[in-house]
């Protein structure tokens, strides 16, 4: 029947929830500032100190990384937008009012997570595509500059954003498991700071076999034209952080599917 | 129809219902009774399908809400009027509803205005005071206009006016043939809200029946005037009577019917001036039912001080 709900019906119930409340705004204003803003002072700061950069330096330059490294500060604004759809469900209790309406727990994962990956992605391609070019047009009669043209460049700029909206899915999906805003911003924080951390204290040997596995390595390959040898490419790293997307998003919704709301 | 079959739910090491049954009709206000932890909230969120019964289910017009094709058309449910994210406004918060279940939004006005939130309705919900909210609430439960509705305390934080109007306001929901299930700890509430009452205590079902039969099982007591209260009082404590309150022309007697104490007496040829049957009140009854059922009971402090 027409009138039932359904998968669509479900989206556009969350999309109306997602836009109405101020910490969406908030977060994707952040997203805006912090990628956009911090992009902008660090590559004012390489063009300023060009003439003393040394020439190894010079040589493994990547225009487009440098360019976009605001995505990294972003990436906990993103996480937050994902983290605060779900969990401001249950600190409010108005999650009970949301399974009354939608009672197939699977289905309202999944109109959210839509709403949530498809706002991301516009909102963080934008952003990445803005950033890109505002620094290389700082960068541009200085440093050498990169160009879309160049599939490589594009790539990257385009896994920048893809980047920022699988992060913002990771948090959605830990909401989903912890159900409260301040467990999940400090296990997202946590995974984000303090597991880089945890593996520059292992032994050299584990570093190198262990450290490209970590989520923020799996960004600055994605992001890079060249990684370093140490990373994996662009396009598994992007496999291997949607793998791991997919794994947490699956242990939050079989958690969703069998808790008491 | 609303039907709850052998329900048994545990939380942990604690038993909130133990094989409760029992069944709401339409075209009645249904009260549902019971002390505070008995198990009511619990229900409702089964019958919601919130939370997962460990036994037994809760069916409306026999379908279990999670297989609902639209829930919201089907059952509207006020649980807690403040559980509406703060930062979002009453407009937004219906529009999402209505949008999940493909509800026009033209009802959404329809709603606000009949609940008298119009003019509020693009202010955020964290500024509203409990009867507004409650008021939201029942906006969103008639979005769908559902013939099952369900009302988890409705009238706590409701202002003197707001009350009546919501006792009007299940009373004209009962009268169009809806089911209209509404709990309370108030007994005072129900007797004059609702038709039936389902009482339970403890996760357990206690008894079930309208506010008269309710009364009229629990043993009431009998005034008695008459000439001779003394040789009345011997008489009726030989028929196993309570004689309580003895002075000079009344009594109070239980334990027995009038018609008992009316025959008595006339045989012992007492004569009686006034034989009047005292109802028990409903917060007697159900102070009566309930008592080996209440979770958290108080006792009374004694005085230190001496009178």
């Amino acid at each position: 029947m027409s009138n039932d709900v359904t998968l669509m019906s479900t989206t556009r119930s969350e999309w109306i929830k997602f836009r109405s409340v101020r910490s969406t705004i908030m977060g994707f204003l952040f997203t805006f500032v912090l990628t956009i803003g911090l992009g902008a002072l660090i590559t004012v700061a390489i063009r300023g100190h060009w003439n003393q950069t040394g020439v190894a330096d010079r040589l493994t330059f990547d225009a487009v990384s440098t360019s976009l490294a605001g995505t990294y500060f972003a990436s906990f604004a993103v996480g937050v937008i994902g983290i605060l759809f779900i969990t401001s469900e249950y600190s409010s209790g108005s999650i009970r009012t949301t399974l009354a309406a939608v009672p197939n727990r699977v289905r309202l994962m999944l109109g959210k997570l839509i709403v949530l990956a498809l706002s991301m992605i516009i909102v963080s391609e934008i952003v990445c595509f803005i950033t890109f070019l505002m620094g290389q047009a700082i960068y541009s009669g200085v440093v050498p500059t990169a160009s879309l043209s160049d599939g490589a460049v594009l790539r990257s700029v385009l896994l920048a954003g893809v980047y920022l909206t699988l992060l913002s899915v990771l948090g959605f999906a830990i909401g989903i498991i912890l159900r409260q805003s301040g467990a999940c911003i400090s296990v997202f924080t946590s995974i984000l700071l303090i597991i880089p951390l945890i593996i520059f204290f292992l032994p050299q040997s584990w570093q190198t076999s262990v450290s490209k596995y970590e989520p923020s390595a799996l960004g600055r390959a994605m992001m890079s034209t060249s990684p370093p040898s140490a990373d994996f490419g662009a396009w598994t790293a992007l496999m291997v952080l949607v793998i791991y997307v997919i794994i947490v998003l699956g242990v939050g919704t079989t958690m969703l599917v069998r808790r008491d709301a | 129809m609303l039907k709850i079959d052998h329900l048994t739910k545990h939380y942990k090491d604690t038993v909130a219902l133990n094989d409760l049954s029992f069944e709401v009709k339409p075209g009645v206000v249904t009260g549902f009774l019971g002390p505070n932890g008995s198990g009511k909230s619990t229900t409702m969120r089964i019958i919601l399908g919130l939370d997962h019964a460990n036994k037994g289910q809760a069916t409306i017009n026999g379908t279990n809400y999670a297989d609902l094709k639209a829930p919201l058309r089907e059952v509207g449910a006020l649980l807690d009027a403040k559980a509406v994210h703060p930062g979002r406004t009453a407009r937004n918060h219906l529009r999402s509803l209505a949008a999940s279940n493909q509800i026009k939004m033209s009802r959404v006005e329809e709603v606000l205005q009949f609940a008298g939130i119009s003019s509020v309705a693009n202010k955020k919900v964290g500024g509203y005071s409990l009867g507004m909210s409650q008021r939201l609430g029942i906006a969103a439960a008639l979005l769908g206009d559902p013939q099952v509705l369900l009302f988890d305390e409705p009238v706590n934080g409701l202002d003197p006016e707001g009350i009546r109007w919501i006792r009007e306001f299940f009373r004209s929901l009962a009268n169009e043939g809806r089911t209209v299930f509404v709990s309370s700890h108030l007994m005072s509430e129900m007797a004059v809200s609702a038709d039936q009452i389902i009482v339970i205590g403890r996760g357990k079902f206690i008894t079930q029946g309208s506010v008269d039969d309710l009364t009229e099982t629990a043993a009431g007591s009998v005034l008695v005037r008459s000439t001779d209260p003394q040789k009345l009082t011997t008489v009726l404590e030989g028929l196993r009577g309570v004689v309580e309150d003895v002075n000079d022309h009344a009594m109070s007697v239980g334990g027995l019917t009038s018609d008992q104490i009316g025959r008595a007496a006339f045989d012992a040829g007492v004569t009686i001036l006034e034989l009047t049957p005292q109802r028990a009140s409903l917060e007697e009854v159900f102070m009566d039912l309930t008592a080996d059922a209440v979770e958290y009971g108080g006792s009374t402090l004694e005085s230190t001080h001496d009178e």
